[in-house]
């Protein structure tokens, strides 16, 4: 195979350009690695803390994101229940316009909280359409599937609301952290120009540092490779100061996120 | 009893008695006792910052040689002093012998400012000036030897005086050596800056441990008839009320 | 170009530069905002800015053993269903990505914004294949349409205005005049969503990859890198080959390292994880995902143990918001890919020492840069470095002393400092032999030779005719008197 001769020769250089003689690979792989299997303490103490938060950790977590997430124009907005998501949903779509074109329509995830919030039956009000990014790709062939993804990539990019849910929410850096599966398609919250998420306050985590030591040292966490082939964190919405260094939300991505913790 | 021997770089030698003056001034006040080797030369730091480092060694050995028997040397310049502590060492990477008396000197070379407040503990040196204050950090000095409280520590206690901090006081104000020829313009419009920070600071002096920087934002001030009094350190703190013993 | 005609020029351009008050007006904006705002973002991290320290050993241990990372980065992306390429030169990374887009029939690419794209001149060679490319961040963007060179790594058209952008913007897209930031924004945003919509392949960079799970991640805040490698088919992503870290634990030192140096922030905006395509049940992203890790001189620079050091850069750019020189010249005048000093340091060394001299000549070894690297990299040992290598010349790196003139003067000088008589007597004859210049206020106004350029814009003290060293004596026995 072509890549891995090629592989070969760029790894030879790189030993010689380090100086290195004998081939001891094995050796300084197991020194530079640490291993998923075996967390030092301070791993472990990691996983206990965040296991073992009560009520009143999580109401200071969700204080912290509130605060961390107002420079970011991220609007955290702590709620008693699905239905309240619901209803604020409903009075989003009624206050808002699309950005592009002028035919409401909402695209949604496939997900137990997400569907819970029954956007079809609360926006049939209005009149407005939601829909499900998601396929069924079994026993499809490929004509039928690419078919399929055309159609669901249509509704992401006519809908102006995208409404998702989240794998966790990292309060110090008010983060959004995604794994991404079949049924959470990456861009219902990336291609509307508002984006609407909802989580449980349980799935709040402290930083960054409790999200690495929970996807890879927390057996029920972990993918099998430690991450999925892909994961996004979002932090506020889309933002750029390249002209002047004047800050402007709405670059390319969505131009305001909404984030519903949900408390009970 | 206190002795130092004192370092007095080429600049302050040639172009700037008066501040080596100062300091001798100043330590017989603090009871601190003198010798000055005369034998002494240049650090060999212009050469060095160039890239000619076998011609910066010839320069270091004869500053080895010179003030290795001396306990406590003493310099009013942080970048030979960093030129010293630092670069030498270095600069003997293949001559084992001589990197460990480099080491060895290095250890006894200190700044004025850093010998006055962290060997001797000084905190009242009598001096009293009538004015207001700014202080320009010289990069070499704050980032290479970490002094950066002490000349403030110093001004603090002169009586009479008024210190004020100018806007970006560590931002280089361009002198760079060799570099200040080489690229004239550029130079020029970072002392430029230094100077617009210096005047709108309101102080009528400014005042630096290393004349260095000091001769170039001087230069510029006479150039452009800016009425800044430019003092080294030493100046300041030997400085007294007229009449005073 | 030869190396006398690559001095006129670094000269001119800082020149004008230095002229230019749109650019120095944006430049200090950059500085005295985002530089300082870095700066205190160290200072708040839990850890304080001692991480720098440890990220500083981490990237080193990584650049030290970057065969065993690699290998372990290759094999892991092959597992998430990526394909990853090594390429020696830029041409063979250039016909990859090239090679590519010819197996998927593109004929429009949407670009997230990358250096490394720059460095391997990626975009004229797709162009000449009648491949449309686009850049998408809209720094990048503005730059594109101008036909100009990003002048900063993070805020690639931080030397234009607001009506500078209006204008273009009226030219090249049509649309009526505006210099509003915002609306000038929901333009691009406009033209370039429809660019997003119909790319056949999306191209990035890679800030930082991590080998343990085979990804490597992008960050933007705007969300084009997100676009550019959610919609289009293919996704290929080109990194420098040491944009690496073994662990998630490093990386999360490094990641918000890399976020506070570059924007002041906690976190980049828009971070993206990717390792390989999804497979046929996912309904969107790419179905092919390309890793090209890149050497084109890096390994040449691995083995020289004096500028190892500079593989461990994550061109955060922290250090062009603090250095003074590039706070005066801009990002154009080192007419290189890398400006400010990690262009100095990286410059010479990629692009030949004698070919780049004034870019760490240039500089006035301040240190502000090592002050504000987010991974605390010595700057200004490299930069000394390569004065020295540039002043006897070094054949490895095929260097020529840089001037005969130069060193006989510092040779003259070396032997005056060794020889204390002879010092004093050269000394005591300029100081007489300076009578000829002229002066005013008690300093001189004019001097010939290398004197010139200073005396351009300042006076010069002129050396005592009573020199320190003939007055201690008389000094030092007063107090023995009192």
């Amino acid at each position: 195979m072509q890549a891995n001769t090629n592989e070969t020769q760029f790894m030879a250089t790189l030993r010689a350009a380090l100086g290195i003689k004998q081939d001891n690979a094995e050796k300084r792989a197991a020194q530079i690695f640490t291993s998923p299997n075996d967390p030092n303490p301070e791993q472990t103490g990691i996983v206990e803390t965040i296991k073992s938060r009560q009520g009143k950790d999580y109401m200071g977590l969700i204080d912290h994101l509130c605060r961390e997430a107002v420079p970011l124009k991220l609007n955290v907005i702590p709620v008693k229940d699905e239905a309240q998501v619901s209803k604020a949903i409903v009075e989003l779509v009624k206050e808002t316009e699309p950005e592009w074109g002028t035919k409401k329509s909402v695209v949604q995830w496939d997900h137990p909280l997400v569907n819970a919030l029954d956007l079809k039956t609360a926006l049939k009000g209005q009149n407005v359409p939601v829909h499900t990014a998601v396929f069924d790709s079994a026993g499809m062939d490929n004509i039928k599937r690419s078919k399929a993804k055309e159609r669901v990539r249509q509704q992401m990019i006519d809908s102006y609301i995208g409404v998702t849910s989240a794998d966790f929410c990292l309060a110090d850096t008010a983060t959004l952290v995604m794994r991404s599966r079949p049924k959470e398609a990456r861009a219902v919250s990336l291609l509307p120009a508002i984006h609407v998420a909802v989580i449980r306050k349980e799935q709040i985590l402290t930083n960054l540092k409790e999200l690495y030591t929970l996807l890879k040292y927390d057996p029920d966490t972990r993918d099998p490779g430690v991450l999925p082939h892909h994961m996004t964190m979002i932090s506020g919405p889309s933002k750029t100061a390249d002209i002047e260094l004047v800050m402007v939300h709405g670059a390319h991505g969505p131009r305001a996120l909404y984030l519903y913790v949900i408390t009970e | 009893m206190t002795h130092a021997t004192l370092f007095i770089q080429c600049i302050v030698d040639g172009m700037y008695p008066e501040v080596g003056e100062a300091m001798v001034k100043l330590f017989q006040r603090l009871d601190i006792t003198m010798d000055y080797p005369e034998n002494q030369t240049c650090c060999g730091q212009p050469s060095f910052n160039s890239g000619y480092r076998k011609e910066a060694a010839k320069a270091a050995k004869h500053y080895i040689e010179t003030f290795e028997d001396a306990e406590t040397i003493v310099c009013p310049s942080g970048s030979c002093v960093s030129m010293v502590r630092h670069h030498y060492p270095e600069l003997f990477e293949n001559e084992p012998a001589w990197k460990n008396r480099a080491i060895d000197v290095g250890k006894r070379t200190f700044e004025l400012t850093e010998y006055l407040i962290d060997v001797l503990k000084i905190e009242n040196t009598d001096a009293y000036y009538d004015g207001t204050i700014t202080y320009h950090d010289s990069c070499h000095l704050k980032r290479y030897l970490g002094v950066a409280a002490q000349p403030r520590a110093l001004i603090n206690q002169v009586k009479g005086a008024t210190f004020v901090e100018m806007k970006d006081s560590d931002t280089c104000c361009g002198f760079g050596g060799a570099f200040s020829t080489k690229y004239p313009d550029i130079s020029t419009a970072m002392v430029k800056e230094k100077v617009k920070n210096i005047l709108d600071s309101g102080a009528d002096a400014v005042v630096g441990c290393d004349m260095g920087c000091l001769m170039n934002i001087k230069g510029y001030l006479n150039r452009h008839n800016l009425n800044v009094r430019v003092m080294h350190i030493a100046q300041l703190l030997a400085g007294q009320k007229a009449g005073a013993v | 170009m030869n190396h006398d005609t690559a001095t006129k020029k670094y000269v001119q351009n800082s020149a004008l530069a230095i002229k230019d008050e749109i650019l120095q007006s944006a430049l200090n904006k950059i500085q005295s905002g985002l530089g300082k705002a870095t700066a205190l973002s160290y200072q708040n991290l839990d850890e304080g800015p001692p991480l720098r320290l440890k990220a500083h050993e981490i990237r080193e241990k990584t650049i030290n053993n970057l065969d065993v990372v690699l290998t372990r980065l290759a094999a892991k992306v092959r597992d998430n269903g990526g394909k990853v390429y090594f390429a020696r030169t830029d041409k063979q990374a250039v016909d990859y990505c090239l090679k590519v887009a010819q197996q998927h029939h593109v004929k429009q690419v949407v670009k997230g914004k990358s250096m490394v794209t720059e460095e391997i001149g990626l975009n004229p060679a797709f162009e000449a294949k009648g491949i449309e490319v686009n850049e998408t961040d809209l720094g990048e963007y503005i730059v594109q349409l101008a036909g100009e060179k990003p002048s900063h790594i993070i805020a690639p058209a931080a030397h234009k205005t607001r009506q500078q952008v209006g204008r273009l913007f009226e030219q090249k897209l049509g649309v009526p005049y505006t210099e509003d930031p915002p609306e000038l924004t929901r333009i691009a945003r406009k033209a370039l969503r429809e660019k997003f919509l119909t790319a056949d392949m999306g191209i990035s960079g890679c800030n930082l990859a991590c080998a343990e799970t085979g990804h490597m991640t992008v960050v933007s805040n705007e969300g084009n890198i997100r676009m550019s490698t959610t919609l289009p088919k293919v996704h290929v992503a080109i990194m420098g080959m040491e944009r690496v870290v073994p662990n998630l634990e490093d990386h999360d030192i490094l990641f918000r390292l890399l976020s506070r140096g570059a924007a002041a922030q906690k976190l980049g905006g828009y971070v993206s994880y990717i390792g390989g395509p999804g497979g046929p049940e996912f309904p969107d992203g790419p179905e092919e995902f390309h890793l090209v890790i890149l050497d084109n001189g890096r390994s040449r620079i691995l083995a020289d143990p004096k500028f190892r050091e500079i593989l461990c850069c994550i061109r955060c750019s922290a250090c062009l918001n603090a250095c003074p020189v590039y706070g005066k010249i801009g990002g154009h005048a080192y007419d290189s890919t890398y400006c400010g000093p990690i262009g100095a340091v990286l410059t010479p060394l990629m692009e030949g020492m004698n070919q780049a001299k004034d870019l760490c000549l240039g500089e006035s070894l301040c240190g502000a840069c090592k002050q504000a690297c987010s991974v605390n990299i010595d700057l200004p040992r490299m930069l000394l470095e390569l004065r020295y290598r540039l002043a006897y010349g070094d054949d490895q790196w095929e260097t020529k002393p840089v001037s005969v003139v130069e060193k006989t003067i510092h040779q003259a000088w070396a032997l005056l400092a060794g020889h204390p008589a002879l010092y004093r007597a050269v000394l005591t004859t300029f100081a007489l032999g300076q009578k000829i210049f002229p002066t005013s206020k008690g300093m001189i106004t004019k001097m010939p030779g290398p004197g010139a350029g200073w005396t351009k814009s300042r006076d010069i003290q002129p050396l005592s005719q009573t020199p320190f060293r003939k007055r201690f004596k008389k000094l030092n026995a007063q107090k023995a008197d009192r």
